[in-house]
Parts: C-alpha cells; sequence; structure tokens
C-alpha cells in the first residue's frame, strides 16, 4: 500500500503522519493521534459527529481524504479548551444548558457551533437551525443545543472575546 | 480497498496529463464529496486520483466577463452562496444553496464536481440549465463548450469525457428576466427531491414573453419542457393556460416510480408547482 508522509497543523502545532491513500481524516486523527472526539457515525456526510474544522472551515472528517489535509490547519475539539483545562465558552455552554445526554453527537455540534459564532456571532433560531440541520442528536436535546449555542453567543459578546 | 496514488497537479496542462482518457478508474477530485461516498460503497475503485486544489484562476472564483458571469469549476458551494455578485446576477441560485445538503458540504463541494457527477438529483444543474449557462471543458485536444442542457446524457453520464475536465461554467446575465426553483422532497433536507423544477421567465407587461422549464430529480436527466413553454410564450398565464402547461408537462416528462413517489403523485407535484413558481415569479 502506498504510504505517503503529508505535514500539517493541528491543534496549532506542527506535525507529521503517514497516510493510506484510502483514509479520511477520522481514520487518520484516530490511529495517527490518537484523537476521538469527531468520529465517524454516518460516514454519509449527514450527522456531523466527525465535523473538524480545515482552515477554519467546519467539513465532514468523514468525507475528507486524509491525504488532502498536506499543508492545511486541522482544529479538532481537543484542540478547543485552554492547557490549564479551562473550557471553552461553547463547550461550557453546552454544559450548563444541559445540551447533551449521551454526548456522542456533542463534539460535532460544538464544532459547528464554533463555525457558526465566528460567522454570526448573534445568530437568530433561523440561522441556529440552518447551520445545525446537518447535525443530529440522537438523544433529541435540539432545545438545549440551541439554548446553549445562544448562552455561547451571550457570553462571548460579554467578554468580548472569540 | 485497492492501493491507488493521488496527485495534486499546478497547472490545468499538468492535470490533464494526469487523466487518462482510455482508463474511467482515473478520476479527477473537486471536493471529493461524491467520490468518498462511491469509494466507501465500492462503486468505484480508482487506481489514481487527480486532485484539483492547487489549480487557480480561472478554475477558482466568480468573475464577470461583459455580458456573462464565469464559476471556476473548483469554486466551493458555499464561496458561490456568499458572493455578492451570484447573489445580485442569480438570486435563483443564491437561494437554492440554503437547502442545499448542509454547511460542511457546500464548504467542500465544487461546483464542478456537482455538475459533472451526473446525478438528476442534484439541485443547482437543472437550474443552470434553465439560465441558459454552459461548461467550459478542457480535454487532450483543446477547449470546447456546451449547454449545460446538453451536457447529460442519462443516468450519471455526462458529455465529459475520461481525460477531460469541466474548468468553468458561463452563465449568460439575463436582465428583466426572473427565476425559481422549486425542491420538493418528503421533509428532511436530505432527502433526494421527489421533483425538482426550475421555472425562469421574461415578462412583457403580464405577457410571458419567453419562459424555460426544467424538471429534475424524477427523471434520469433535467429536462427541458418544451412543449409546456410552448404553451406559456407569449400568454397571460392565468389559471385555465397554466393548467394545459401542467398537461403538457406531464405528458412530455418521462417520470419514474421510484421510492419518493408514484408516477401519478409526481404528475400532481409538478402540475401544482408550474402554478405556484408562475404565480411566484409572476408577481415580481
Ligand atoms: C450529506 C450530503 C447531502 C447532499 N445533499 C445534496 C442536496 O441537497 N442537493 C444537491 O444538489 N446535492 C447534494 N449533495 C451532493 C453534492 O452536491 C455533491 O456531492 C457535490 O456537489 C459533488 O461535488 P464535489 O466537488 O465534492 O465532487 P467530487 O466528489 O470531487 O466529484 C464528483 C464527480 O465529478 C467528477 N469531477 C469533479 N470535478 C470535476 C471537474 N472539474 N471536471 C470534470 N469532472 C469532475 C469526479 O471525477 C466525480 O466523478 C449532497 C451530498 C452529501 C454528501
Ligand atoms: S460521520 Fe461524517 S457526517 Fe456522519
Ligand atoms: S446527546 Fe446523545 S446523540 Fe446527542
Amino acid at each position: 500500500m502506498t504510504t505517503r508522509h503529508i505535514s500539517f497543523t493541528l491543534n496549532g502545532r506542527a506535525v507529521t503522519a503517514s497516510v493510506q491513500p484510502h483514509e479520511n481524516l477520522i481514520d487518520m486523527l484516530t490511529t495517527a493521534f490518537g484523537l476521538r472526539g469527531a468520529r465517524e457515525s454516518c460516514g454519509q456526510g449527514l450527522c456531523g459527529c466527525c465535523t473538524v474544522h480545515v482552515d477554519g472551515q467546519a467539513v465532514s472528517g468523514c468525507l475528507f481524504l486524509a491525504d488532502m489535509a498536506e499543508g492545511t490547519r486541522i482544529d479538532t475539539i481537543e484542540g478547543l479548551g485552554g492547557a490549564d483545562g479551562t473550557l471553552d465558552p461553547v463547550q461550557q455552554a453546552f454544559i450548563d444548558a444541559g445540551a447533551f445526554q449521551c454526548g456522542f453527537c456533542t463534539p460535532g455540534f460544538v464544532m459547528m457551533v464554533k463555525t457558526l459564532l465566528a460567522d454570526d456571532p448573534d445568530p437568530s433560531d433561523d440561522t441556529i437551525r440552518h447551520y445545525l440541520s446537518g447535525n443530529l442528536c440522537r438523544c433529541s436535546a435540539y432545545p438545549e443545543i440551541v439554548a446553549a449555542t445562544k448562552l455561547a453567543a451571550r457570553r462571548i459578546a460579554a467578554e468580548g472575546r472569540p | 480497498m485497492a492501493d491507488f496514488t493521488i496527485e495534486y497537479p499546478g497547472t490545468l496542462a499538468e492535470a490533464l496529463s494526469f487523466l487518462d482518457p482510455d482508463d474511467p478508474s482515473v478520476r479527477p477530485v473537486g471536493g471529493g464529496t461524491a467520490l468518498m461516498l462511491m469509494m466507501k460503497s465500492q462503486m468505484f475503485h480508482p487506481t489514481r486520483l487527480v486532485c484539483l486544489s492547487r489549480l487557480s484562476e480561472p478554475m477558482t472564483g466568480c468573475r464577470e466577463d461583459g455580458d456573462h458571469i464565469r464559476i471556476g469549476a473548483m469554486t466551493t458551494l458555499s464561496q458561490v452562496e456568499h458572493s455578492a455578485l451570484i447573489a445580485a446576477e442569480f438570486p435563483v441560485i443564491h437561494n437554492a444553496m440554503k437547502n442545499l445538503a448542509n454547511v460542511r458540504v457546500r464548504n467542500v463541494a465544487t461546483i464542478g464536481g456537482n455538475l459533472a457527477h451526473g446525478d438528476p438529483h442534484l439541485d443547482l444543474p437543472p437550474i443552470w440549465a434553465a439560465l441558459g449557462a454552459e461548461a467550459i471543458i478542457h480535454g487532450p485536444s483543446g477547449q470546447r463548450s456546451v449547454k449545460v442542457e446538453d451536457l447529460f446524457q442519462g443516468y450519471y453520464e455526462t458529455d465529459v469525457a475520461d481525460g477531460e475536465l469541466i474548468t468553468e461554467i458561463r452563465v449568460p446575465r439575463l436582465p428583466g428576466w426572473r427565476a425559481t426553483y422549486r425542491k420538493v422532497t418528503t421533509r428532511a433536507l436530505h432527502d433526494w427531491p421527489a421533483i425538482g423544477l426550475t421555472l425562469a421567465a421574461r415578462f412583457d407587461g403580464d405577457r410571458i414573453a419567453d419562459i424555460r422549464l426544467v424538471l429534475s430529480a424524477a427523471v434520469d436527466i433535467p429536462q427541458r419542457l418544451r412543449g409546456a413553454e410552448e404553451v406559456l410564450r407569449g400568454h397571460r398565464p392565468d389559471a385555465m393556460l397554466l393548467a394545459r402547461a401542467g398537461d403538457s408537462a406531464a405528458a412530455e416528462a418521462p417520470m419514474e416510480h421510484d421510492s419518493r413517489g408514484s408516477v401519478d403523485y409526481k404528475v400532481h407535484l409538478l402540475k401544482v408547482h408550474i402554478l405556484r413558481g408562475m404565480n411566484e415569479i409572476g408577481k415580481g
């Protein structure tokens, strides 16, 4: 099997990885880096459990060839919190609003909400639903997820930080 | 999964040299969203993928070119969605994006891949066809252009040969035209539509001066409904006329029964949406 060595930035650190041509981003993040926050569930772009950011844009890791990560900046849920363990305001809002039960979908939702708030710091309900329409929560925590998104938006605005 | 290689050409000429007119297992990659699904489901086993992500203009971006707008094949659906130029010139394209897949897919999927995939359920190809757009295609023997309306030859079959690339879409500016795309799905957005109907028309007072109707999803390829257009062209779209256009459309469209509905159901949808679509664009 052709193995290629690629270099990219993962959660702010320059890294290299060996990838095989058929591997997707999730395969690579789990096998080469032991990161399990983004996970492959539907494998078809529909559920959002595999959401990661490539060059600042949310993508479905399950549909993205790992090989194409060469030279990009990849951010995952593991990179959100501070080194001292403080959580990102979006993560904290999900906890405070009770926006999950089993938590399987949560990393994907949090990464989508990060994208949403970067694009629109004060989103309407419609905009929230629109951005999150590609994320599924089988525990159906949707009302709490919308509430968490608004809570995060308010806190970020109050703190004046991204 | 059998082994394959992935190439990243830096120029169009290099990209063409990596393709192979005689080998369908060598394919270009736009965003890869459709290809990945075909590879995962074992429908497609590549020997070589030619990734177009390092190509620049004219393969990327939206720009004005006299009385046309040109969109590079590698422009992502999100870039088109957020382009002020596209929103101003072709609101029907801008509006369709909101209900197309989801933010993550739009961030990656490309205009060229969307067109070359040849899936009749997709939302943009029928709209490009109704707008009179053409695909610019480069291959070993140079450049040619094909009207999007004539690009599709069958279910997942297009006029783009192995060894060729779509480089741009060229869309005429249509001053005075109004258009709408009506996507009828059973509920969830990821559901393929039972029918897609694009209506584009130019009015002269309350008469339809010119019109193009394109049916998609319920047929093998996006299809002009020329009989129904003929019924409508030059007339005032009252209820009687729209009903006649609906009958004509139903007679000329070879719709098929599938999991998204019976032929009767789709005929009904087609008639209803000709009526609603004309009411929508007739109001201006
Ligand atoms: C979860 C999900 C939901 C979706 N929902 C919708 C929806 O609601 N509406 C809709 O319209 N679509 C929908 N789609 C389909 C989506 O629009 C297509 O997958 C996408 O547009 C394909 O673009 P791509 O760049 O990723 O293509 P790729 O996967 O890169 O390529 C697709 C095909 O085109 C060929 N190709 C790519 N670029 C070129 C080129 N420049 N020249 C010649 N050939 C080329 C490839 O070889 C391949 O055969 C959905 C997809 C997913 C995954
Ligand atoms: S696993 Fe990628 S979107 Fe569901
Ligand atoms: S919290 Fe269980 S799937 Fe969302």
